[in-house]
């Protein structure tokens, strides 16, 4: 049963790390190689949240602001420039990742840095004692999933997002304002991801560099995805599963690897990869 | 029965030159449309028929000339500026959101939901079928569904001015005859103009009042609709 909830919650964990930079890659056909950095971010948001001697939840709210005005900055100053140019645009989110992750560095210093614990603990479910925590980050992602399918489904932003998805073209052609759109779904995307970066703290250490780990999987995962957060869910939980699997029964170096090898297969049988889902 | 023969202009192009690239597409065009005015664009393919519907929506980029709507220059103006403004387009190419319900596609036309009932009934009245499949998505629809679905998008908010690209392709007569009646409704009932691109030489002499031929990005011959207009447009557009 531990196997199961490890499963179940690893998946979780790489949904909510993904997920911003699906929001940025779905609508806006860009590879944000700065995910990584604003991950970062995030957890530093945790830092300065036990350092003022704030409440940790509010690190939630603070990261979420901080990547997204970053993330407005961002899209303003380096990516709008860089829509007709996909591959500039990965080398200079990557450069940008760069340069936050030495600004961060300048801040803080190399040393890891900690945080206080969100939910320490242990909670008894199906049978078997587990992380508390781990239990929640599977609710935040069923928040995150659900929150996502109601903001393109549920309203006109989503609406105008899906529109653009399908062709932009004609969306600017129908009056949408496809600029501000695009800001919008970047800020959403980076301030997502800075506040999935505060909800890594209790399972990873925050170094300047920790985003760096997590950047891979998340790319491999949103490109078998598509721009589809039902095909990223079914992703996480196939890939995740077999991550936790060969962790577990093989080899955890192997499991490091596994999700971006199986990754790579998928999109040499399909480039779509799962984006059907 | 509305008549736009004394109107002032509700469209004006002075000089008009744009394109793709180093490509010059409309090459100094110079035309004027009356309010309430049905205006039919006819000309071979390649011609520069789409392109200027383009320029006039902001889509393409105007290289030189002046492009005015009630005399205000309009060059320069962001689609998004023009739409809100009161111009409706139904373009040509890929002109519908496949994969999005009828309702999407018609909700994608107006600013915000506070309009879309008002907006829908407008619509319904001119293409009844809507009302009852607005779930549908608009990638399963007939042909001719299709393009009664791009009309009504484009007449949603009642646009003052409305820009038409060749909306009768491949269409069956019924398709035309209520395309056409939706159009004639829409100006006697709001005075609208409309500028037609068209190849489909009776729907374009049937509901228009005036007409011009484009032949190579430049007008060819233009004149009222009336006795002889069928053959002389018919001359301009012989291979």
């Amino acid at each position: 049963m531990t196997l199961l909830l490890d499963i179940v919650t690893t998946a979780a964990i790489l949904f909510i790390v993904s997920a911003g930079l699906l929001a940025i890659f779905g609508v806006l056909k860009i590879v944000n190689f700065a995910h990584g950095a604003w991950l970062t971010v995030g957890a530093y948001c945790a830092v300065v949240a036990g350092g003022l001697g704030l409440n940790p939840w509010l690190a939630l709210p603070l990261a979420f602001a901080a990547g997204a005005v970053l993330g407005g900055v961002t899209e303003r100053l380096i990516v709008r420039p860089l829509y007709a140019r996909p591959l500039d645009a990965i080398l200079a989110t990557w450069g940008l990742g760069i340069v936050i992750g030495q600004l961060v560095t300048l801040w803080f210093g190399r040393d890891v840095q900690f945080t206080e614990s969100l939910l320490p603990g242990t909670i008894h479910v199906l049978g078997t004692t587990y992380s508390l925590y781990r239990i929640f980050a599977l609710g935040a992602a069923v928040v995150i999933g659900l929150g996502f399918a109601f903001l393109l489904e549920g309203t006109r932003l989503g609406l105008s997002a899906r529109a653009i998805i399908m062709n932009e073209a004609l969306a600017r052609a129908l009056g949408l304002d496809t600029a501000r759109i695009r800001l919008v779904t970047f800020m959403i995307g980076t301030g997502l991801t800075a506040l999935a970066g505060v909800l890594l703290t209790p399972l990873t250490s925050v170094d300047p560099t920790m985003g760096v780990a997590w950047l891979i999987g998340s790319f491999m995962l949103v490109m078998v995805a598509g721009s589809s957060f039902g095909a990223l869910a079914v992703a996480c939980l196939l890939f995740g599963g077999a991550q936790v699997l060969v962790s577990t029964f093989i080899s955890p170096i192997l499991g490091g690897i596994t999700v971006a090898v199986l990754c790579a297969l998928v999109l040499r049988i399909s480039s779509k990869g799962f984006a059907r889902v | 029965m509305f008549d736009s023969s004394a109107a002032e202009a509700k469209l004006e192009l002075d000089g008009v030159t744009s394109g793709y690239g180093p490509v010059a597409i409309v090459r100094d065009l110079s035309l004027s449309i009356r309010r309430g005015e049905i205006f039919a664009l006819m000309g071979k393919n390649g011609m520069g028929k789409t392109t200027l519907l383009k320029t006039i929506l902001g889509l393409v980029a105007a290289r030189g000339g002046d492009i005015r709507m009630d005399g205000a220059s309009i060059v320069g103006a962001s689609p998004k500026a023009l739409v809100s403004s009161g111009v409706g387009y139904a373009p040509q190419e890929q002109p519908l959101f496949q994969d999005l319900s009828i309702r999407d596609n018609l909700r994608l036309a107006v600013h915000s939901d506070r309009e879309l009932g008002a907006a829908l009934e407008r619509v319904f009245g001119h293409f009844p079928f809507l009302r009852d499949r607005l779930a549908q998505k608009a990638g399963t629809l007939s042909g001719g569904e299709q393009k009664m679905l791009i009309m009504a998008r484009a007449l949603m908010l009642g646009p003052d001015l409305l820009l038409i690209d060749e909306i009768s392709e491949g269409l069956q007569p019924t398709v035309i005859a209520r395309i056409a009646d939706a159009l004639r409704a829409e100006r006697e009932a709001n005075g609208t103009t409309i500028l037609l691109v068209e190849q489909n030489l009776n729907f374009a002499l049937d509901v228009a009042d005036r007409w011009a031929v484009l032949k190579l990005g430049e007008i060819d011959d233009s004149g009222e609709v009336g006795a002889g207009s069928r053959e002389r447009v018919l001359e301009h557009l012989k291979i």
